[in-house]
């Protein structure tokens, strides 16, 4: 897993120095270069776990780069027009991430999306509390948040 | 074309952050003017910072503005918890219209920590209520 | 038009506009915690305007004060509301 991450980097460096051009557009194309021969010379070996993950990496940030555009436009909406549409609350969510830098990346996401905010988590680190400003229906919300980012996030984690 | 992908992209930007500032100047209480203004002036920075990115070839300038958006984009969720957590804790009020609140009486006065479940809460007031009646 | 026009005329103004609007709850917030993050909207829009001024001077010397305001900013807010929360426990 390390040592393909680190063989990767190694050919985009290789890249950036044969092409002679040190920006990171190009750095991209050589990690990108780099990332298919390894996919081809590892083909035949067990461990694809690296393969499997970066391009799960790459469709998170996409799902997560969609859904802040589509809060944002949600939030914009309500904030220009002079009636409020809002509902907000505070609800209670019990999650599934459990070690400390799976709650961080989860927390971070979250606070991230606009019109959820995280207020505190519970002193055993089992529960969320999130500020929500649309809340229509609280099963559904937590429902919504277990099936978007923290299934996608714990797959790449775990 | 660079310059044309620039103006764009600083355009959307500063649309993001002038929408945070008509929010923080809007809305009706401090926990939807948080979540309104935090994120979308990340949003607004980051974009500014990226056109910056773009604009400028070098390495070194590259380099410390993703770095600077990078570091915006990490701190400010962790702030606006601290800010938060604060507030609740000071006594700032809900809005009016506020539909539900399940932080009510979760915290711990005295030593501030934050139980997990109703039961706890409900066993800790019990116990507190039975010390002044024996005593009494 | 060029890029460095559009920017004077268009992105440095509007930008100008929203450090008004949040200046304007800095100085009504009925709470100290409204004021407190009306603090850390004006670093982050100051952090964007160096980075549009930077922009239409092509001067890119801008960026470490930038960097340092960004520092200061979240700074500032985790003091805040540290000694916000102290002061409300030893009451």
């Amino acid at each position: 897993m390390v040592k393909q991450f680190l063989m990767n980097l190694l050919l985009a460096f290789i890249w950036v120095a044969l092409t002679g051009s040190l920006y990171f557009s190009n750095f991209y194309l050589g990690f990108l270069l780099g990332f298919f021969i390894l996919w081809l010379m590892n083909r035949n070996e067990d461990d694809q776990r690296y393969f499997n993950r970066v391009p799960k990496i790459i469709g998170f940030i996409l799902y997560f780069l969609y859904e802040l555009v589509k809060a944002n436009l949600q939030v914009a909406y309500d904030v220009i027009t002079p009636r409020f549409f809002m509902q907000p609350g505070i609800v209670r969510y019990p999650m599934a991430a459990r070690s400390d830098f799976e709650i961080n990346m989860l927390s971070t996401v979250i606070s991230l999306t606009p019109g959820t905010l995280i207020m505190d988590i519970s002193e055993d680190r089992t529960v969320l509390y999130i500020h929500v400003m649309y809340l229509r229906d609280k099963d559904q919300f937590i429902r919504q948040i277990k099936n978007g980012f923290e299934r996608r996030l714990l797959e790449i984690i775990r | 074309m660079t310059d044309l992908i620039i103006a764009i992209l600083s355009t959307i930007g500063v649309i993001a952050i002038l929408i945070a500032a008509i929010g923080i100047l809007r809305m009706p209480d401090f926990y939807l003017r948080l979540s309104v203004t935090v994120k979308a002036a990340t949003l607004g920075s980051g974009l500014l910072l990226f056109s910056l990115a773009i604009f400028f070839p070098q390495v070194s300038v590259t380099t410390k503005a993703v770095a600077i958006g990078f570091f915006l984009l990490l701190t400010a969720p962790v702030a606006a918890h601290m800010i938060g957590r604060t507030a609740y804790l000071i006594g700032t009020t809900l809005w009016k219209g506020t539909v539900r609140d399940d932080l009510k009486g979760m915290y711990d006065k005295d030593s501030h920590r934050l139980s997990s479940s109703n039961k706890d809460v409900q066993a800790k007031q019990a116990a507190a209520g039975e010390g002044p009646d024996q005593a009494g | 038009m060029s890029l460095s026009l559009y920017i004077d005329y268009v992105i440095l103004p509007i930008l100008a506009i929203s450090l008004l609007l949040v200046f304007i709850r800095l100085f009504k917030g009925p709470t100290i915690v409204d004021r407190v993050i009306a603090l850390d909207l004006l670093i982050t829009i100051g952090v964007s305007i160096i980075a549009a001024y930077s922009i239409s001077t092509q001067q890119s010397t801008f960026m470490d004060v930038a960097m340092i305001l960004a520092l200061i900013a979240f700074l500032s807010t985790i003091a805040f509301s540290f000694y916000l929360e102290k002061k409300d426990q030893d009451d």
